[in-house]
């Protein structure tokens, strides 16, 4: 990982780290809001807000206390759970409104992957908010369980279970689909 | 879908089977199942809209400057939260422990006249701590005031103080009403001085009791080259000048005054029950007289001349205690202890500024300061507790809220 916030490095060496954070973190960030809020708008509004916080909180970054990048989910976390407070009467449980790559599923896909995604689709989408988290630190920020666990402050044991049954959860939901 | 969590495939070798996946490495047949819902749901990534992150990067090339992607709502709290107004609030707890540490310090000691040095008055009659100056005095002292009010107080005779609040008092010290009743006062004063100015503080007080036509009842004077040195006096001062006395005594030219206190006793009724007592007697002795004068057998005689004699020795007796009371009344007992301790004499006379004074000023100065800083000190610790305590509650709080929002939707 990049050590963005050492506090030796010169200002200018601080803030190019923090751009490459950001583009390294940037896309991850969102997936993960979107994942988590179900609402395309308010993930834009808490990216930008999670972003600005980081770079505004920069210098209070302890590296003793984690990686950079899990620094930044947990600010990204914090606001998306405002956000998820906030806006829990608006939140649109049914549907998926941040999906923008419906067009992608294409002929060559084949009508067995199309059903497939659909599946899983609706599925992800019955899932309760925790559970769509737990995914989306997974399978859309790319981190570990090692990293999921502390970004929740739990155990890796749990982080695992907790994983695993929403697979499961997941599976279950599909086969019903299908 | 077959199912993930048989007995064949523990949920640990589930979970490597989604790790392998994501990393691009094959996986058994047995986890082919679970490795395509890993693909799945990785697939279903949302993607960010171009636009926005166009915008975003143009925003990280303001350093964030403002949040034009950020809602109204979230802007103005983005807003609300750079004005760190938290900030402020230990430095605004500094500044009140400190007001309440000059507060206290006032309030406890006073301005002390010239000097000012802080006196702490005690009137026993409230319990109330009324600063008060004592302008002789360099360092700050207890002094006991204790005075009765004989416009008040009639028949118990008894010591009745009351409170003391003028800063004239200590100069010309504490005396009744002028209402015409009698009082018996008194005073104790205890001074300090040098070691070596035991004996000059002495002359002193003679001096004094001099000046006002008192007398030295009885005196001890100890004298050593070192500490240890004493006087005690007992001195009988005119009450109709036991302020200016005790004034005189409270600035003596080499001493401090360590405590003084001051009593007075209303006795009127005591002394107007000798009066008639004595008038009754000399009635009696009158009547008897006239009956002696009118008696014709050696009998009668013989009685009344017992019963004039007796009324003689009655009023002999009411009379005695009659000018016992009128001394106390008169003359007022004033007790006075010299303590010669290693303490540096007072030197009122010496107007000038030199480097000594600098030094005793500073001393005293930091002596403040210091004081000032612990009770500061002493007011902030129990404020961080209560500040860390409340921070912790509300981040307990906060995070918990954060957490039952996933539990809401």
């Amino acid at each position: 990982m990049i050590d963005v916030f050492s506090p030796s490095r010169e200002r200018v060496d601080a803030w190019q780290r923090f751009e490459a954070l950001y583009r390294s973190s940037r896309d991850d960030v969102y997936a993960y809001v979107a994942t988590l809020l179900r609402d395309g708008a308010a993930a834009e509004d808490v990216t930008a807000l999670a972003f600005e916080r980081a770079y505004r909180r920069r210098r209070s970054f302890d590296r003793r206390r984690g990686e950079e990048r899990a620094w930044l989910f947990g600010i990204a976390r914090n606001a998306a759970l405002d956000e998820l407070r906030r806006r829990r009467r608006l939140v649109q449980l049914a549907g998926d409104p941040v999906r923008s790559d419906e067009a992608d599923v294409t002929v060559e896909d084949g009508a067995e992957v199309a059903l497939k995604r659909t599946a899983v689709s609706a599925a992800l989408a019955r899932l309760s908010a925790r559970e769509r988290e737990i995914v989306a630190l997974k399978f859309h920020a790319g981190f570990s369980n090692v990293e999921i666990a502390e970004l929740l402050g739990v155990s890796e044991s749990n982080a695992g279970t907790l994983l695993y049954r929403t697979l499961e959860k997941l599976r279950k939901a599909c086969d019903v689909t299908d | 879908m077959s199912p993930i969590n048989d007995d064949a495939m523990p949920q640990l070798e589930a979970l490597n089977a989604i790790d392998a996946t994501l990393a691009g490495e094959p996986v058994a047949p047995v986890h082919a199942e679970l490795a395509e819902l890993a693909l799945l749901l990785a697939d279903e990534r949302p993607t960010i809209d171009p636009d926005f992150a166009a915008a975003l990067d143009r925003a990280l090339e303001r350093r964030f400057a403002a949040a034009p992607t950020a809602s109204p709502s979230e802007a103005g709290r983005a807003r609300a939260g750079h004005r760190r107004w938290w900030l402020w609030t230990p430095a605004v707890g500094v500044a009140a422990a400190l007001i309440a540490a000059i507060v206290v310090v006032a309030a406890g000691g006073g301005a002390g006249g010239g000097s000012g040095h802080p006196v702490m008055t005690t009137a026993s009659s409230s319990s109330a701590k009324v600063p008060q100056a004592l302008p002789t005095a360099s360092a700050s002292v207890p002094r006991t005031a204790s005075a009765s009010a004989s416009a008040a107080s009639s028949a118990s005779g008894a010591l009745s103080p009351s409170s003391a609040s003028s800063g004239s008092v200590s100069q010309l010290g504490l005396a009744p009403p002028p209402n015409g009743r009698k009082v018996i006062q008194g005073a104790q004063l205890t001074l300090t001085t040098a070691p070596a100015r035991v004996d000059t503080v002495a002359q002193e007080v003679f001096d004094a009791v001099g000046q006002y036509r008192g007398i030295v009842n009885s005196s001890t004077v100890t004298a050593t080259s070192g500490p240890g040195g004493w006087a005690q006096f007992q001195l009988s001062i005119p009450s109709a000048a036991l302020p200016q006395a005790m004034a005189s005594l409270s600035t003596l030219r080499y001493a401090r005054v360590g405590t003084r206190t001051d009593t007075s006793q209303d006795v009127n009724n005591r002394y107007d029950a000798d009066v008639r007592a004595l008038a009754d007697a000399r009635a009696l002795r009158s009547s008897l007289l006239k009956q002696l004068a009118g008696a014709t057998t050696q009998a009668q005689i013989d009685s009344l001349t017992a019963r004039i004699h007796d009324a003689e020795a009655s009023i002999s007796s009411d009379e005695a205690t009659l000018r016992g009371l009128n001394q106390q009344i008169n003359y007022s007992q004033v007790a006075v202890t010299i303590n010669g301790g290693n303490v540096v004499p007072v030197t009122r006379q010496s107007g000038g500024f030199g480097l000594g004074k600098a030094a005793h000023d500073a001393g005293r100065a930091l002596t403040v300061a210091a004081g000032i800083a612990l009770i500061a000190v002493a007011a902030l610790v129990p404020l961080g507790l209560v500040a860390a305590l409340a921070w912790w509650v509300i981040s307990v709080s906060r995070r918990r809220r954060r957490e039952q929002a996933l539990d809401l939707v």
